[in-house]
């Protein structure tokens, strides 16, 4: 009777287990997705300032902000991208480092979740032959 | 055959093959491991995974026809920006709302507020509009090049993975030589059948090879020995030679003369004919000579080997005792010198009437000498014309001292004899 109370522990922990694991891996795929669209918006914005960059000093730039246009000085809308790139730069760096860490741990879950499943099946095999 | 369940058939049959080919592997000697594809591949895995990569795929199509209607989009777009200054202003119907639309009138037909991303606008012309349209467009097929290619590596992964699903499904069971074992044999990716044939092959091109090798080793091997013998030999005679000058050398030179001449007899042989008449006629240096060949005998031994190295030694040798002794002994009246040497010579040949019998012999033996070693004839032949330099050369301080007296006479002695040794040769 103990073997069996073993493996329902086991079990119950292997559950617990693929709990997490799926929980790392929804994690793992926000974390991509959010990547992707820093990315996106990161080619955005080096396209915009590549674009103010050939502007004239006197053009006319507008940010739209809300339903209304604001008027914008060329150096401060420069500025403003710039930061922003900055930002999403980082950004991106920071979401690569928690997308490792978030991987390794995937990893070694994987490997727990194994171990677990060889001690379930090692103790049904004692089971059957007992 | 194959029903719903073709693995399980093909295994019990495969299996039994399986079976035959691995015995006759250890026959030969060659380890393998056979592995099912469906082992390593599972189906289900290998179908996921190509399921997987045509998903990607379509994906990526996806994008790419996104990407393209941009394109058409911007160039649409492009196109309108270039007919609107055309015009003051455009009569358009303006939308209002999700589904009204009112007459306007477009003016300002050349300005444009360019949205550039990001919520930011720019007022700008037509043209700086399309200029930043065209950018646009450049960036959008650099987008699509990579995204091609992106989808090229995917597609051959998709028809790899395809290709793996569908021999797993088969239950084909591939018979591999693990990868490790794989190098240090023979290069045998191929199938089992023509391996062994080829490494059979190469194992009796080895053999072959190797047998010849010491073949041609034990001939190299023979021939250095044989020219160990002949260097060993020719030192040997060097010493004699260095030993005895006096006598042996002068001869030994003229042996070497001789030979040389026999040998070039063949050539010249119709040249030979006159001289030898003239010869005849003056007996002085055919006296000279025979005198030479007449000590002849004695060497016979040492001019075998006798060589190039020691041919200049021996003139030197020559000059020094053949000519120098008459000259030296006859100082008082060089007139007479060279007389009294030719008189000598006479005096020899008269006092040993089977001096020229001798010399034939002499002759005869060098000639079969010659004939039996053949591997010498061609040294003599090379130390033949060396030694006729080295003759003129000799003759030179000869004529020298001697000319003015027998000018006539000697001039003609020195070729003369030449060939009248030849004729004995002959």
């Amino acid at each position: 009777m103990s073997s069996s109370s073993a493996l329902r522990e086991l079990q119950h922990e292997l559950e617990t287990k693929a709990n997490d694991l799926s929980k790392l891996q929804k994690e793992i795929a926000k974390n991509h997705q959010v990547r992707k669209k820093y990315t996106v918006q990161l080619g955005e914005n080096e396209l915009v300032l590549k674009e103010l960059d050939l502007l004239n000093e006197d053009a006319n730039v507008f940010k739209l902000i809300g339903p209304v246009l604001v008027k914008q000085d060329l150096a401060e809308a420069k500025a403003n991208v710039r930061k922003r790139i900055d930002y999403i730069s980082a950004e991106l760096k920071r979401l690569d480092g928690t997308l490792q860490d978030l991987e390794e741990k995937q990893n070694s879950k994987k490997d727990a979740v194994l171990k677990v499943q060889q001690r379930i099946q090692a103790l049904q095999a004692g089971k059957a032959k007992a | 055959m194959r029903g719903k369940n073709p693995c399980h058939l093909h295994h019990d049959e495969l299996e039994a093959v399986l079976y035959v080919y691995q015995k006759l592997r250890k026959a030969e000697g060659v380890k393998g491991t056979i592995t099912s594809l469906s082992s390593i591949f599972p189906v289900e895995e290998a179908q996921k995974a190509a399921k997987r990569v045509q998903d990607a795929i379509a994906d990526r199509q996806k994008e790419l026809e996104h990407l393209h209607s941009f394109i058409s989009d911007n160039i649409n777009l492009v196109n309108l920006v270039q007919k609107l200054p055309d015009e003051l202003f455009h009569d358009v119907m303006v939308p209002f709302g999700k589904a009204a639309f009112f007459p306007g009138r477009l003016v300002h037909s050349n300005e444009f507020l360019v949205l550039l991303g990001e919520g930011y606008y720019a007022e700008r012309t037509c043209k700086q509009t399309i200029e930043i349209l065209q950018r646009r467009g450049k960036f959008l097929e650099s987008q699509v090049e990579s995204l091609k290619a992106n989808l090229m590596d995917l597609k051959a992964e998709a028809s790899f993975f395809d290709a793996t699903a569908a021999e797993a499904a088969e239950g084909l069971v591939e018979i591999r030589e693990d990868y490790v074992e794989e190098n240090p044999a023979e290069k045998m990716p191929k199938s089992g059948l023509s391996k062994p044939d080829s490494s059979e092959a190469e194992n009796v091109k080895l053999v072959a090879e190797d047998e010849e090798y010491a073949r041609i080793m034990s001939r190299l091997d023979e021939l250095e020995k044989e020219e160990l013998a002949a260097q060993s030999a020719n030192e040997d005679d060097d010493e004699e030679a260095e030993t005895d000058f006096g006598c042996s050398i002068n001869q030994e030179s003229f042996d070497d003369h001789f030979k040389s001449l026999e040998l070039r007899s063949q050539v010249l042989q119709s040249k030979v004919k006159t001289p030898i008449t003239t010869a005849t006629k003056e007996p002085l240096g055919g006296n000279f000579l025979k005198q030479d060949s007449s000590d002849h005998p004695p060497l016979k031994v040492q001019f075998e080997d006798s060589k190039i190295h020691y041919v200049p030694k021996a003139y030197n040798m020559e000059k020094s005792e053949a000519f120098g002794k008459p000259l030296s002994v006859s100082k008082e009246k060089i007139h007479a010198a060279s007389v009294s040497t030719i008189e000598g010579f006479k005096d020899t040949v008269i006092g040993h009437p089977e001096v020229t019998a001798n010399y034939k012999k002499v002759s005869g033996d060098t000639s079969s000498l010659s004939g039996s070693k053949t591997s010498f004839d061609s040294s003599k032949a090379f130390t033949g014309s060396i030694i006729e330099h080295a003759y003129n050369s000799q003759t030179k301080p000869a004529e020298q001292t001697v000319t003015s007296s027998q000018s006539t006479c000697s001039r003609p002695t020195k070729p003369v004899s030449r060939f009248k040794m030849q004729k004995g040769g002959r």
